[in-house]
């Protein structure tokens, strides 16, 4: 008996029109993964995805730390939107535990959450830039983001993997003069934010380049159960920070931005507009945040939770992000399942990218919002 | 907007940066300037107080060897390890210490916060490369040690854009 071999491995018949093409697993973007094509000339017949390659066992490994020393494991699938990502875990635990948040730890989970949204926004737009071959495109992000990490840095302590959140707040207050620090650095970066546009996505040749490709309506977003940016850009209105409120998002001034074309020209240009919100929303959450006031509330040290499970879930850079914690009377979680975005948005990559010519492929893919390790975890 | 003047406006953009000051920091002559003396934390009140989390700096007069940084590393990267020390003291019956490999270490800071008596606290000081794994980890006597950094550039912003001054 034969053994039955994964795709992309198994011997195919020859067409001979019909080419299989491997993109990957070394780099087709960030992180290792594989989209095996088929192509007819330079058109795309047929795609399959293949992910997987960065997998790291996080959820497994959940189960055998505690509820403080799963804060540092859980937050890497994403280092560069750690605060999103550890969010849901922190909020779960918290419902679990009956933690009762102050006010002030609230509002810095706000900014902090929003200031790591744009970094991973500005990482993500400097490698789709050099993907459509702007190199401009690539230098600029990535030096401006430096404006917010620094940020970060002064809050967390942290450039990158800030492991700031915990159950019951934050670990540290805000540094002392970081609401001057922090206003005049926001608003260099929107100012600078808002220079893109001539050079980019106002730019003709990048219209030329993406406008257009694949397409994905509005019915098959939601068929295909699409989230955050790629949703958005598809004309439905669904933001979790509007639709369900965590934290003080409630009480914070901010509008979601929607595009009604599906296309990749869209789904690049939302992040962007995001940025613009993030913005709106770190003013605002510095005027309304209170002075004084305790930032963490003191926990014992093995907290337990009850026999209950929890789901909590947060828009993150990538759309929404969920957390299902079990507990079972124990100081570690029974179970704890991620539910990404990441993975959420690549099952529409088959279908975006039939019929298109093989050049669009980085573009249209790379607009999907997609991270491999997160989608692996 | 047509082509033509669509593609001039991006360019033209571009040529503007050309009158727009560098941010680069140029790194081993300049260093960025990080809030306070590293990342601190009050077991009375229960929070930390902000700073960078660089290496650690232990203090020989408050340790007890209670093993509680040890038992807080455990489930993040296991970089902790307790060791004997020479030194005698009244507070600190066992003699052992905290030794800290940084080939292992994550910098999350935890094992601050695990700290009950104010003995282990984090510093500004982040260049730790070594040529061997051995060197990189550091006994109590080197952590001991108050690491001398030189760190005064900060993000100035003008009107001809943001600048590392």
């Amino acid at each position: 008996m034969i053994k039955e071999l994964p795709p992309g491995l198994a011997l195919q018949k020859v067409d001979e029109r019909i080419m299989t093409l491997n993109v990957g697993p070394q780099h087709p973007g960030s992180g290792h993964m594989r989209i095996i094509v088929q192509i007819d000339g330079d058109f795309i017949v047929a795609c399959d995805p293949d992910p997987g390659y960065v997998h790291r066992g996080e959820e497994k490994m959940a189960e055998y730390r505690n509820y403080i020393t799963n804060i540092p494991h859980l937050e890497r699938p994403v280092i560069h939107d750690s605060c999103n990502v550890l969010y849901p875990y922190v909020l779960g635990v918290e419902e679990l535990l009956g933690i009762e948040v102050p006010e002030r730890a609230k509002y810095i989970r706000v900014i902090a959450s929003e200031l790591n949204r744009c970094v991973y926004t500005m990482y993500w737009l400097a490698i789709y830039g050099i993907f459509l071959g702007h190199s401009t495109m690539f230098m600029w992000p990535a030096g401006d983001r430096e404006l917010l990490i620094d940020l970060l840095e002064k809050m967390t302590g942290a450039r990158v993997t800030h492991s700031h959140f915990v159950p019951g707040g934050v670990r540290n207050d805000l540094p002392p003069n970081f609401e001057d620090v922090c206003l005049r650095q926001v608003n260099y970066f929107e100012k600078r934010i808002k220079e893109y546009a001539a050079i980019f996505y106002d730019n003709p040749i990048l219209i030329a380049r993406t406008a257009n490709t694949g397409v994905l309506s509005r019915e098959d977003a939601i068929r295909l159960g699409t989230t955050g940016s790629v949703l958005r850009a598809s004309g439905v209105d669904y933001d979790l920070r509007k639709k369900e409120p965590y934290d003080v998002y409630e009480e914070l001034d901010f509008q979601t931005n929607v595009l009604k074309e599906g296309d990749s020209y869209a789904r690049s240009k939302i992040p962007w507009l995001d940025m613009m919100e993030s913005c709106r929303i770190i003013r605002h959450a510095l005027q309304k945040m209170p002075k004084s006031g305790s930032v963490r509330v003191k926990l014992k040290p093995n907290p337990k939770g009850g026999d209950d499970s929890v789901y909590k879930r947060v828009e993150s850079g990538r759309g929404s992000l969920g957390c299902y914690i079990v507990s079972d009377k124990k100081p570690e979680p029974y179970r704890v399942k991620l539910s990404v975005g990441s993975f959420r948005n690549l099952i529409a990559l088959p279908y975006l990218l039939k019929g298109e010519k093989l050049g669009n492929m980085p573009s249209v893919y790379w607009s999907l919002n997609y991270w491999p390790v997160e989608a692996d975890r | 907007m047509n082509t033509a003047t669509g593609i001039i406006k991006a360019l033209n953009s571009g040529i503007k940066h050309l009158a727009v000051k560098r941010f680069t920091l140029r790194y081993p002559e300049e260093k960025l300037k990080f809030v306070g003396d590293g990342y601190q934390f009050d077991p009375s009140t229960g929070v930390g107080i902000a700073g960078y989390k660089g290496r650690h700096m232990l203090f020989h007069d408050h340790c007890t060897g209670c093993q509680l940084c040890s038992i807080a590393c455990e489930g993040v990267a296991e970089a902790i390890a307790m060791v004997k020390v020479p030194e005698e003291y009244k507070h600190n019956k066992k003699a052992i210490m905290p030794q800290i490999d940084y080939g292992k270490c994550v910098f999350c800071g935890l094992c601050v916060d695990a700290c009950p008596f104010y003995a282990l606290y984090m510093t500004n000081d982040y260049e730790l490369s070594s040529f061997s794994k051995e060197g990189l980890i550091y006994t109590p006597a080197q952590l001991q040690v108050k690491p001398y950094v030189s760190q005064d550039s900060e993000i100035k912003i003008t009107d001809r854009g943001a600048t590392h001054g």
